[in-house]
């Protein structure tokens, strides 16, 4: 029947029955359930005994007829008998003789032993006109399906289609929420392999991050406390996602246990090599640079597995060495012969930069890379800050650079700076040298990035102990000595007073600040500000060389 | 650096650090005024305990002529040192913002 015929409007019963089966359709189904809510409502509006629905698969160009669960769906070519020429032509296609038309395949009669007599086909079409699939309704009850069928069949199928449609998106969206649930989960935990926290080491500040380009990375570091000093591991898999993110868990895994076993550095990195060779696939390996730091010598020791460059900055010259790897990457294929570790010497204030490539291939918007040079200059101006504060200065320095261009690769840093000499100078012993005074104090808060707030309490400490020395000595005496040096937090502050009597000023008793004003004296506040203002006052007195030393600290919040 | 100076309302205001170098001078101006006498602090972004000791001096002799000295602007570092020392207790203190 031509479906370009004018339809015969619905009666009030037979709208009645498609608002009936639409309330139904509402659900929220499973897509299982919907097909066969859609079957009922289909069989049960138009009087048929059978009915099925073919989903069309538009990647495969075919439609696609679930059966029952466990048993295979029936998919045809989208072109094939009846439902294709359906899905093709998208008119309803009311045959009411099917034997007597060409189209109709009888297979499916002959396997089941059912009798196809008339059949009604129709395209399931959504709301922004897209094919959803085709329902096929047979053997009308009492004879064949009419133009009174064909138009309450077409209001139908509209509502049929939305239902499927609907349910589709919604298995979709779950489907991907689950996705996006798990990788979260696995980003928690390799976060959770990552150091909780920066070891403490004297006379060093150690810094590591990372930041996986998506949910898991193949980029990790590791800081571990052992005897023979700090181990340092900046490690990159080959690749980006859950596959690379495993093989950097377990070689973090195979270096903690070699250290713990007592291992040296080259024992433990060719170990882990070959391990990590006989476990990864042919084409996986892993750049890893692995140091042990000795902090009372003062020594770096490293292999580096094709992890590089390895910045060095010179404190003293302001200028940086750049070092190559002395190995292939770790796991590429066992290791033969291994060369020399390298040895840096580390002197006050240098710092070592462990970078991965996601910040020296860093593209910006052109394609430019943002490379070695960049990374050396923002050391060069922020080597003497905290290691915490100059690897997000490289970070800024790398987002202004991207203009935007997004994150392609694991981007991880580990910097490990000696604390730097002390400022130290000299400044005679009168009190018209305050200024002097505060100008130092200024200038090393500025140049070492320390909290200018803290320097009013700072000055006042300073001031005082100063002055107590310019007043209890002989005029004309040793210049005093002042040494400042950045600590985390803040400051650490020492005055040496030369050839003096030992007297502990810091041992003045506290005033008495509850004394109504007329029994109040203007001296006697000085230490007992100073205790209140700064932390870990103390002297020390060498009578050897007749020298007093009063230290303190002054720390604020992190900003 | 150190100024005081008088504005035209007839309150003292004083400007910089008050430190050991500077108490002398700033004794010697504030010898100068008697009776109740309003100092505006909110310039004075340091003192040590050398200043405080300037300001206790004056306070002593304006209160032996039934007079006193007023602080008013006074700023987070002043204010801690104030409420260490007690100076709280003997100044009648206006906060800053």
């Amino acid at each position: 029947m031509d479906s370009r015929v004018p339809r015969p409007r619905l009666s009030a019963l037979d709208l009645e029955a498609i608002l009936g089966v639409t309330t139904a359709l509402a659900q929220p189904f499973d897509l299982t359930t919907m097909l066969a809510e859609v079957v009922n409502a289909a069989k049960q509006v138009l009087k048929a005994d059978r009915g099925s629905v073919w989903l069309y698969d538009p990647a495969k160009e075919e439609l696609v007829l679930e059966v029952a669960t466990g048993i295979p769906a029936v998919r045809v070519p989208a072109t094939a008998g009846l439902a294709g020429a359906c899905a093709q032509s998208r008119a309803i296609i009311n045959v009411p003789d099917c034997y007597a038309d060409r189209r109709f395949d009888p297979r499916v009669d002959r396997e089941s032993g059912y009798r196809t007599r008339c059949m009604l086909t129709l395209p399931l079409i959504d709301h922004r006109g897209a094919l959803v699939g085709v329902m096929q309704v047979l053997n009308k009850a009492g004879g064949v399906f009419d133009a009174g069928d064909e138009t309450l069949a077409a209001a139908l199928a509209a509502q049929c289609a939305v239902a499927l449609q609907r349910v589709r998106m919604t298995e979709a969206l779950i489907e991907g929420e689950r996705m996006r649930q798990e990788l979260e989960m696995a980003r928690d935990v390799q976060m959770s392999t990552l150091p909780a926290s920066m070891p403490s080491v004297p006379g060093y500040d150690v810094f590591g991050l990372s930041r996986p380009a998506e949910q898991t990375g193949g980029d990790t570091f590791d800081l571990i406390s052992t005897d023979r000093g700090l181990v340092v591991v900046l490690g990159d898999a080959t690749g980006h996602g859950i596959a690379p993110a495993l093989s950097v868990t377990q070689m973090q895994a195979m270096l903690r246990m070699a250290f713990r076993l007592g291992a040296d550095l080259a024992t433990a990195f060719r170990n882990v090599n070959d391990q990590l060779a006989a476990t990864l696939a042919d084409d996986r390996f892993i750049t890893a640079f692995i140091g042990v730091l000795d902090p009372r010598e003062h020594r770096l020791e490293f292999h580096s597995g094709g992890q590089g460059p390895i910045l060095h900055l010179s404190a003293a010259t302001g200028t940086c060495t750049s070092y190559r790897p002395t190995s292939f990457p770790l796991g590429a294929m066992a290791l033969a012969k291994l060369r020399p570790a390298v040895t840096l010497a580390l002197d006050p204030g240098d710092v070592v930069l462990l970078i991965s490539d996601g910040v020296y291939e860093y593209h910006d918007p052109e394609g430019n890379l943002y490379g070695e040079a960049r990374v050396e200059a923002v050391a060069r101006s922020h080597g003497t800050r905290p290691m915490s504060e100059l690897a997000a200065r490289i970070l800024a320095d790398v987002e202004a650079f991207a203009r935007g261009a997004p994150q392609q690769d694991d981007v991880t840093l580990v910097l490990v700076g000696r604390a730097p000499r002390a400022a130290v100078r000299r400044f005679a012993r009168r009190v018209d040298a305050l200024p002097d005074l505060v100008a130092f104090t200024a200038g090393f808060a500025a140049d070492h990035g320390v909290d200018p707030t803290l320097l009013t309490a700072v000055d006042f400490a300073i001031e005082e102990l100063f002055t107590n020395m310019v007043k209890y000595s002989k005029p004309g005496g040793p210049e005093v000595e002042i040494s400042l040096a950045r600590i985390a937090e803040g400051i650490e502050v020492a005055l040496t007073d030369y050839d003096v009597e030992p007297f502990d000023v810091t041992g003045a008793p506290d005033a008495d600040v509850t004394l109504p004003i007329e029994e109040r004296q203007p001296g006697g506040l000085g230490i007992h500000l100073t205790r209140r203002l700064v932390e870990a006052l103390r002297y020390e007195y060498l009578p050897q060389r007749r020298e007093a030393r009063v230290a303190f600290r002054k720390t604020g919040p992190a900003k | 650096m150190l100024t005081i100076e008088t504005d035209e309302g007839g309150t003292l205001v004083m400007k910089g650090r008050l430190d050991a170098a500077q108490a002398a001078s700033a004794q010697a101006a504030l010898d100068k005024v008697s009776g109740t006498v309003t100092l505006q602090v909110g310039g004075l972004e340091y003192i040590s305990s050398a200043g405080l000791g300037v300001l206790l001096k004056t306070q002593k002799r304006l209160m032996a002529g039934d007079g006193k000295l007023r602080l008013a602007g006074v700023g987070p570092h002043l204010r801690d040192i104030f409420v260490y020392s007690g100076f709280d207790q003997l100044f009648e203190i206006e906060p800053g913002r």
